[in-house]
């Protein structure tokens, strides 16, 4: 069995299997931003047009997927009693939410083969709770050039259905520099120093 | 150098020219007057023997005197192409008590190329004591020209 | 000569002769705003304004000290592609110092209060001729080590409003109006 089919077995939720999880597709990769094409401002901000309705199977499969099993995220009734509004989202939750709704252009860099994770900066202003349609807005905050490896800082905002401000990520990723050099990872060939 | 630098000419490594700055008494009362920080634990020296602020019974640099001089070696630098600061976050690791001889450097560490006249480095600042000791470090974003 | 008449002799600008370098005087502890009393998030702008001269600027670098062309010639910051005198990046430590003199934003004068670092944010150029108004707000105040911290944000405008620099001030202070009157009689007040 390969490991498409191996993970399949894991899906669960509606979303989980609706979401191609071929990352290696070349046709996918040409709707990407790469590295040095990347615009950075206030003025690139773009709202995603995908929304995440959130159910409370999506919150249970990413603590599962943690693995966490504190009852906070699987049972509503425990959790209020310890004093939060409903079922709890896991922190990280936010990474499904992102990973579903940015697939290509302007954002899609976290789903780029090569992409390296160096330590993310999140803030919360807002519980998600069940029942919530969240968006997302972004924008390229930063890149740089550092050891000679590409860096790249964009700021992710999302917000619920009406207008709150759920969380703020800052995330920062190592990317491979051009199309050519995503293309290399595609097939499976190291293309990330300068 | 100096008159060619620019941001393209720039690279990761480069190594910025030191400042060397001997410090006495009499210079940090010139710096209280200067920043109008006239706080006693720079400027009072029979206060410091008890209050002891830091632990020692003399007085200490300012701290932003100390980022100054760790700003000239980024102004030294950048600021005669027509560079500007843009950020800088400094950590300051120990008292300088007055009459030390510190140095101050940084090298460049990143190369942000955002364009739209926005194109940044970063230098990693650093200040040491006489005996080699680290008493700042820092991060210092610096707009240089095209 | 006692150490207030030394700096009294470095006092050139009409700004450092104007302004008191005593700060031990009991009586203006009274009016700062001390750890435990530091409300977080309430921003004020501070009523007294800083009117910018190149004398102002040139006495900051001197006091640097910093003999760069830079900071006192005027035809040669041009050259260099500036459109005036430069200011010395940390020349906001004299604007604040000169504004903040008590209430919300006297921490920094606080006898005391220690310095362990900051970040600080330039977007604009501070120029002769601009007026200079301060915003504060206390962003966050903590206990770490057994020491009482606090940062600021204050962000720095001129006469049209443009945002000039912004500062996440931060300090460690004594924590009450008692340790500080301990401190201004000269004994150690900091830790817990």
């Amino acid at each position: 069995m390969d490991y498409l089919e191996e993970m399949a077995k894991y899906q669960k939720t509606e979303k989980e299997k609706e979401f191609g999880s071929d990352f290696l597709k070349t046709q996918e990769v040409e709707d990407y931003e790469f590295w040095d094409e990347i615009e950075i401002g206030k003025e690139t901000e773009t709202e995603v047009p995908i929304k995440f309705e959130v159910k409370a199977e999506d919150m249970m499969a990413y603590a599962e997927g943690v693995p966490d099993d504190n009852p906070l995220f699987y049972d509503e009734e425990y959790a209020k009693k310890c004093g939060h509004d409903g079922l709890v989202a896991h922190p990280l939750f936010g990474t499904q939410v992102l990973f579903f709704v940015l697939r290509k252009g302007h954002g899609s860099w976290l789903r780029t083969p090569g992409s390296r994770n160096p330590g993310q900066v999140m803030e919360w202003y807002d519980p998600i709770r069940v029942g919530d349609v969240l968006s997302l807005k972004q924008r390229g905050y930063d890149k740089w050039i550092k050891r000679g490896k590409y860096y790249m800082r964009y700021l992710a905002e999302v917000y619920d259905q009406n207008g709150t401000l759920k969380c703020r990520l800052f995330t920062t990723l190592i990317l491979p520099k051009t199309r050519a050099d995503v293309l290399r990872f595609v097939k499976g060939e190291h293309a990330l120093e300068a | 150098m100096a008159d060619r630098l620019t941001f393209d000419s720039v690279d990761c490594g480069d190594v910025l020219p030191e400042v060397k700055q001997e410090n006495t008494q009499e210079l940090t009362w010139k710096h209280a007057v200067a920043s109008l920080d006239y706080n006693p634990v720079h400027t009072h020296p029979e206060w410091c023997k008890t209050a002891q602020v830091f632990g020692l019974p003399v007085p200490v640099m300012h701290g932003n005197q100390t980022m100054s001089l760790m700003c000239k070696v980024i102004t030294d630098w950048a600021y005669p192409v027509g560079g500007r600061m843009k950020r800088i976050e400094i950590k300051l690791i120990k008292p300088v008590p007055v009459g030390s001889t510190c140095t101050y450097g940084g090298a460049v560490t990143e190369k942000h190329p955002l364009g739209k006249g926005e194109d940044f480095v970063t230098v990693e600042v650093w200040a040491k004591n006489q005996d080699g000791e680290q008493v700042g470090i820092g991060t210092a974003q610096v707009r240089l020209p095209k």
